[in-house]
């Protein structure tokens, strides 16, 4: 794992650029640096960093090809060093999970057990009959030695009863990997040498797919990539950190629970998450479909039959009009009769009357609490399949044309790609933070307040990104010819597409880390934050450990130079009355 | 008709049967179907099942011996995963036999018997015994 440290000394530069900052910096060095060249290049490094991180640094993408010639070389290496032929040494490795050092391990701590276990004989329990014509186990015929066969063991059975035999085993499912002589009492294992020769053209094939499927699915380092249709699969340096891969189908999901990737949430949350959701999707569906909540203790109701006066069940007793929610005492003649509500046609008329806002408002009880975080979380959902698509259709249409029109080489165009890829990430991280959010204890004040502050400043700065991507740019793909502008567009861009990136990547790290910030008073000031986080990035790896908080950067908030806001315990210069992260007074 | 096509190990197995059955078993095919099997076990001496005649139904299905032998609902590993085709009817029986000197009360067909065999082994062989002589001594 050594480029795991490389990578992360290369993100330390950027890290120094500081990410609780409330005016998330576009004035920063890099952006206002007007040399294009020069970020140019420094985009492209960050492109190759951010695929360096995502692919090759702890797991590697494997097609089918990829697949064959690491199995094949995994056999050729025992086969090798165990002096085994091929087909035992394949037995041996789906054994024992495809796991070279554990064959080594078990091989040279005792062959012969290895040997029983498995099914690997080194002599035939019987001498394979010298008669010129034998019976046949299975189907009790006479035939020709030379018409019988048998494996290691050397009980013969006729060719066409093996035929039966691997057949009946193949078509069972993947067990025939571990296949055994016929022969009840005897364990010797039947390998792919005698599929090849014995089984039918069909069942052969089958086999064939087994053992290489079995390289994944037996493998304790290997998975299949779960995006419906896709073909590879994703093996994993496992105790390597960080879970999230991406896969060549451009799927990206949690090598530990294949659910979609999922940072800053851990696995458990996620499975909580998606269980919470789908036991109640269909009651959350009803009661949004068919329920209110009451104007008063928020209980939802369900409206089942007579007039639009709803009294609420004791101990509310609230009297409203189911249509508008508002109090039964403000209705009657002159709100046009007990059985319509003026109020509620003419707002609706004029489409003022914003029904979910209102039950958004509303958001009290649990029930309503859930709706509030799911809402937001299945938002962000289908804002990243909409950034995905815009994308996509950057990729394959827009970058062209505006290529052409500001006769600008796509490669110079490189930072829109970044910038969309970013948008969709940052999508998929808000997201999650709304389970992060869910989850987090109502108690927790300080941290709750806190959390809620980093989502909202990652709402702003994504949309900020978002907006430039999408509104700005749509003025130079209108263009008729080159724009001047065009140059301080990729400025502002780029710039933003990085800022961004930094703001969630320490978002995401802060959230790994269960906000340790908070408990260590201040550890977030401006000249100290992005030192001990990024200190603490290079030492102990993602997600683990709370260590910037440790350190001395953190510990001189003690000196009479600074203040901690009781609020948000952010560490303000002394100079400061108002809390710059909060805005609240001193 | 079902008997024209009757592999030759089918045939020998039923001529072995008949020739020179297992002790305490008798298996023999019904006219209309070689393949279905009318099988009488006698209960083992010193089980509780002794004097007693089990009877079974056993057929032989198309994929047979590829396939184990149908045998109603008898938990017994051979017929089931752990099948092969070098087995035989008679293996088949001379097992179902030895599950009547040992009963195996952790994968039972009647949870209530295995739960009184398992909680008062003594009172269920009585059960056992007095169930033996009133259903399966053919009087």
């Amino acid at each position: 794992m050594d480029s795991e440290d490389d990578m992360h000394d290369a993100n330390d530069v950027e890290s120094l650029e500081d990410f609780y900052s409330g005016d998330t910096a576009i004035d920063s060095d890099d952006a206002a640096d007007g040399d294009y060249e020069f970020i140019d290049n420094d985009s492209e490094d960050e492109y190759d960093d951010f695929t360096s991180h995502r692919n090759q640094q702890n797991y590697t993408i494997l097609s089918e090809a990829d697949i064959r010639q690491w199995q094949e070389n995994d056999i050729l290496k025992i086969s090798t060093v165990l002096s085994i032929s091929k087909v035992e040494a394949g037995i041996l490795l789906r054994h024992y999970n495809w796991s070279v050092s554990k064959v080594h391990d078990e091989w040279f701590a005792d062959e012969e057990k290895v040997r029983n276990t498995v099914g690997l004989l080194e002599r035939p329990v019987i001498e394979f009959p010298n008669a010129r014509e034998m019976t046949c186990g299975i189907c009790f015929e006479d035939f020709p030695s030379a018409m019988m066969s048998a494996v290691a063991c050397g009980h013969p059975f006729c060719n066409s009863c093996w035929a039966g035999y691997l057949g009946t085993s193949i078509n069972d499912g993947p067990g025939c990997l571990t296949l055994r002589c016929p022969d009840p009492s005897c364990a010797a294992a039947v390998g792919q040498d005698m599929i090849n020769t014995l089984a039918r053209e069909e069942d052969r094939e089958k086999y064939a797919r087994y053992f290489l499927r079995s390289y994944i699915e037996d493998n304790r380092k290997a998975k299949w990539c779960p995006a419906p249709g896709c073909d590879y699969a994703v093996d994993f340096v496992v105790g390597s950190g960080n879970y999230d891969v991406t896969c060549r189908c451009s799927h990206g999901f949690c090598w530990s629970c294949t659910e979609e990737a999922h940072r800053p949430v851990d696995c458990g949350t996620v499975c909580k998450w998606i269980m919470k959701n789908s036991a109640e999707s269909e009651n959350m569906n009803w009661i949004l479909a068919n329920s209110k909540p009451c104007p008063k203790c928020k209980r939802p109701i369900e409206k089942n039959q007579g007039c639009m006066h709803i009294t609420c069940t004791p101990p509310c007793k609230f009297e409203f009009c189911w249509l508008c929610l508002g109090a039964w005492s403000d209705h009657g003649e002159r709100t046009g009769g007990f059985y319509a509500c003026n109020r509620y046609e003419t707002a609706k008329q004029e489409g003022v009357y914003d029904e979910s806002e209102k039950r958004r408002e509303m958001a009290k009880n649990s029930l309503e609490r859930y709706t509030h975080y799911y809402e937001r979380w299945a938002s962000n959902q289908s804002s990243r399949q909409k950034a995905l698509q815009d994308l996509q259709l950057m990729q394959s249409v827009h970058l062209e044309k505006l290529s052409d029109i500001q006769c600008q080489p796509e490669s110079q165009l490189k930072f829109i790609i970044e910038a969309w890829s970013q948008i969709v990430e940052c999508r998929r991280v808000l997201k999650w933070t709304y389970a992060y959010g869910y989850y987090l204890p109502e108690h927790e004040h300080a941290k709750r307040r806190f959390f809620e502050y980093m989502q909202g400043e990652a709402e702003a700065g994504l949309e900020r990104l978002h907006q430039c991507a999408e509104k700005e740019l749509q003025v130079y793909l209108n263009a008729e010819g080159p724009s001047k502008e065009f140059n301080e567009f990729r400025t502002k861009l780029a710039g933003l597409t990085s800022v961004t990136r930094n703001y969630f990547e320490n978002l995401v790290r802060a959230l790994e880390n269960g906000l340790a910030d908070v408990d260590s008073h201040g550890a977030c000031s401006r000249t100290t934050s992005s030192k001990s986080l990024g200190g603490s990035r290079s030492k102990s790896g993602r997600g683990r450990g709370t260590s910037s908080k440790s350190g001395s950067s953190s510990r001189n908030i003690d000196d009479s130079s600074h203040w901690s806001c009781e609020h948000c315990t952010f560490a303000n210069v002394r100079s400061a009355t108002i809390c710059q992260m909060c805005h609240n007074r001193r | 008709m079902a008997n024209s096509n009757l592999p030759r190990r089918i045939i020998k197995e039923t001529q072995r049967l008949l020739s020179e059955p297992a002790p305490g078993i008798s298996a023999s095919p019904s006219e209309e179907n070689m393949r279905y099997f009318n099988v009488m076990v006698l209960g083992p001496s010193q089980s509780p099942y002794e004097g007693g005649v089990f009877k079974l139904e056993l057929f032989l299905p198309e994929e047979y011996p590829m396939a184990p032998p149908k045998l109603g609902r008898i938990c017994l590993d051979i017929l089931k995963d752990k099948w092969s085709p070098a087995l035989q009817i008679r293996t088949v029986l001379l097992s179902i036999q030895a599950l009547l000197s040992a009963p195996n009360p952790d994968d039972p067909l009647s949870e209530n018997v295995a739960k009184h065999w398992k909680s008062n082994e003594v009172e269920a062989v009585e059960t056992a015994k007095e169930w033996t002589r009133l259903y399966a001594t053919g009087a």
